[in-house]
């Protein structure tokens, strides 16, 4: 009968063997749940999900070699049809994000029963994407501060001119003044000016401020198109 | 939804106190004695009431999130603030 039904096809990453076996027990006495492969360190579950392509990775994120973070992204790149479950020792804001933004669709933490592992694991299969309700509001807060400096910065950044953009994008590259005025063709003390009206309308204090406030804010790829 | 578009800041009443419990949270009024019941949508919502935070920010976290449609999400926004603001649990901040 169990074989009529369109199995979700796992990967289970995890550094305990123990953890692994368990896991793997409780999950296949489920009719739709399959485990198609294991791994015991992040590079390996990368690996098994490139081989089996499966339906969810259920991936530690404090996994040797390659940590679980690190890890979802190399697996959205090689299976992007998969979908990462992170698990996690305990509840870690930071974590949390860093997941969601390397492209996992769910965290738990080891805490929780494993029936709780089940039906998350029928949940992220479903399309759903799972925070723990504990964490939500922080998490929503993070977000919309992390959006205020996006917009923030583009509000600054919508300030220069596109000489100046020029400017910044060379600033970014570490290019020293003398590089920037032979690289807009203009003189030493026109590449000054232009510096200064960058590092004043981003309101920073120095060059090297100025480089740091264009890659945080993924600028460097916006600078790139209009050169 | 009017609010939504002024961008209003919902602000939670400080009097009134959240119980937090792994099964359920509720917002207790004092000066009324009411209980209200949360779910986990609208304990997060009710942490984003800080005076600071309009609906519509509010809105596109949960949108960017769960990856839900705009116009859905804003709908149970507003819902939520609605029946926060018919409690008389929130204030509104322009």
């Amino acid at each position: 009968m169990a074989d009529d039904i369109r199995r979700i096809r796992i990967v289970l990453a995890d550094e305990q063997s123990l953890f692994r076996e368990a896991v793997r027990v409780v999950l296949e006495s489920e009719p739709d749940l399959e485990i198609v492969g294991e791994a015991r360190d992040g590079l390996r579950a990368v690996a098994e999900a490139e081989r089996t392509t499966p339906d969810i990775v259920l991936l530690n994120a404090d996994l040797p070699n390659c940590d679980g973070i690190r890890a979802t992204r190399l697996i959205k790149e090689v299976s992007p049809e998969s979908r990462v479950l992170v698990l996690s020792t305990d509840e870690d804001l930071v974590i949390l994000a860093d997941a969601l933004e390397a492209g996992a669709s769910g965290y738990l933490t080891k805490t929780c029963p494993l029936s709780e592992l089940i039906d998350a694991t029928r949940a992220i299969h479903r399309g759903e994407t799972l925070v723990p309700a504990r964490m939500l509001g922080p998490l929503l807060a993070r977000l919309i501060h992390r959006r205020r400096e996006q917009d923030e910065a583009s509000k600054r950044l919508s300030r220069l001119t596109r000489r100046e953009r020029e400017v910044l994008g060379l600033l970014a590259e570490g290019i020293s003044n003398e590089g920037i005025a032979q690289a807009l063709v203009i003189s030493p003390e026109t590449a000054r000016t232009h510096i200064q009206n960058v590092l004043g309308k981003l309101d920073v204090h120095s060059r090297l401020e100025a480089a740091a406030f264009a890659r945080q804010n993924g600028l460097n790829d916006e600078l790139e198109l209009i050169r | 939804m009017n609010r939504l578009l002024h961008d209003g800041r919902p602000v939670r009443r400080p009097d009134v106190w959240l119980r937090e419990a792994d099964s359920e949270n509720a917002l207790c009024d004092p000066s009324s004695g009411a209980v209200h019941f949360l779910n986990p949508t609208a304990l997060a919502i009710w942490n984003l009431c800080d005076g600071q935070t309009t609906a519509m920010e509010m809105i596109r976290a949960i949108c960017e999130l769960s990856g839900f449609d705009e116009e859905v999400v804003a709908e149970d926004v507003t819902r939520t603030l609605d029946t926060f603001e018919r409690t008389g649990v929130i204030t509104w901040k322009s």
